[in-house]
């Protein structure tokens, strides 16, 4: 039985609102926009915080050469962090639309799968790099205080290190790699419905 | 070509497309929108190895399939309710029908089965899917079964 004709048929007969194309052109200006403030924004950014960088080390005038290590690690990976996530976001944001649906799928599953070998990746190394950035700025100041207000202040931020480290390190990583797993069965499920009966 | 004549030209054809993969009026209004969103940025990319039907095509499934992407950021059920609420559009239900029988289907038979609806030759349904030309021949055929059994079995 062929019911093409009638397919088509009740097919053309959509109801269909063409919205004016002065809409359009709004939402158009409205994007345009919104990209240039994001990209604005993240460089002021990265630029804030290397002013805030310089201000802390002429204003405070650090001693010893491990306070200035700890803050320059500490600005360092913040900026870092920042840097790579917005990379992420251009690789996804410059995917190639005019693909067909089977290369674009493949696309998308890579980055997905990248993003989150990167996230679980650059989480821990975040952590430790802030971790090992504190510890350094604090000894100049600890070392003016009582062996045993120093031990305190050390030992708080070890409890606190260790804290985000065994409980919100891991917990933020198992979210967000769900979220992303999540998204790739999908994308994989759809890619395998395209190469079955091939 | 100048992107007003393809706004006007493609508009219905890419909304029914949209509408086949979503079967909701407002999204589908969304999804072919941002689909004239990004052939205005790439626009001057269009090179005529394809005809600019096969391309703009591309990018609308393609921004279909992203919408599954989107659908986990904003489940339906959060929305506020007025949202939500199904508005009255005066169609015959066997439209409604077919719309949604569409929509069931798996994705990448929605974009298959709505480009064949749209008259689209197969060559560039193949083209635009990234399946071969027979692949798509026999896709077709089996999609098309599909729907009209859920058709007998509706009455």
């Amino acid at each position: 039985m062929d019911n093409n004709i009638e397919f088509k048929d009740l097919w053309r007969k959509q109801s269909i609102s063409q919205p004016n194309i002065d809409d359009l052109q709004t939402k158009l200006k409205h994007f345009k926009k919104t990209s240039l403030r994001k990209l604005i924004l993240t460089n002021v950014l990265l630029i804030a915080t290397c002013f805030f960088i310089v201000f802390i080390w002429y204003y405070y005038e650090p001693q010893f050469i491990s306070t200035k290590i700890g803050i320059v690690l500490n600005v360092a990976i913040m900026a870092i962090y920042l840097v790579v996530y917005n990379r992420l976001f251009d690789a996804y944001k410059k995917m190639d639309d005019t693909d067909s649906n089977t290369e674009y799928l493949k696309k998308l599953i890579q980055i997905k799968t990248k993003q989150k070998f990167l996230q679980s990746k650059m989480l821990s190394v975040y952590f430790i790099v802030l971790g090992i950035g504190l510890c350094l700025y604090m000894y100049e100041y600890t070392a003016m205080m009582t062996l045993f207000w120093g031990f305190f202040a050390y030992a708080l931020i070890i409890l606190w290190g260790g804290f985000v480290w065994l409980y919100l390190r891991p917990r933020e990583i198992k979210k967000e790699n769900l979220k992303i797993d999540n998204l790739i069965d999908k994308f994989q499920r759809i890619n395998d419905q395209l190469e079955a009966d091939l | 070509m100048e992107f007003e004549t393809i706004y006007k030209t493609y508009w219905d054809r890419i909304f029914r497309l949209c509408m086949g993969f979503v079967n909701d009026y407002d999204v589908a209004q969304d999804l072919a929108q941002e689909t004239f969103i990004i052939v205005w940025q790439k626009l001057d990319t269009f090179r005529n190895e394809s005809g600019i039907g096969t391309w703009i095509f591309r990018i609308a499934s393609n921004n279909c399939l992203r919408q599954i992407e989107k659908e986990k950021r904003f489940p339906k059920s959060e929305l506020p309710p007025h949202i939500t609420e199904e508005k009255q559009y005066s169609l015959e239900p066997e439209i409604k029908f077919l719309y949604k029988c569409i929509a069931e289907l798996p994705e990448t038979e929605r974009i298959i089965i709505s480009l064949e609806l749209e008259d689209v030759k197969q060559a560039d349904i193949a083209k635009i899917v990234g399946l071969s030309e027979a692949n798509i021949r026999v896709k077709i055929h089996r999609i098309k079964d599909k729907l009209t059994q859920k058709f007998t079995e509706n009455g």
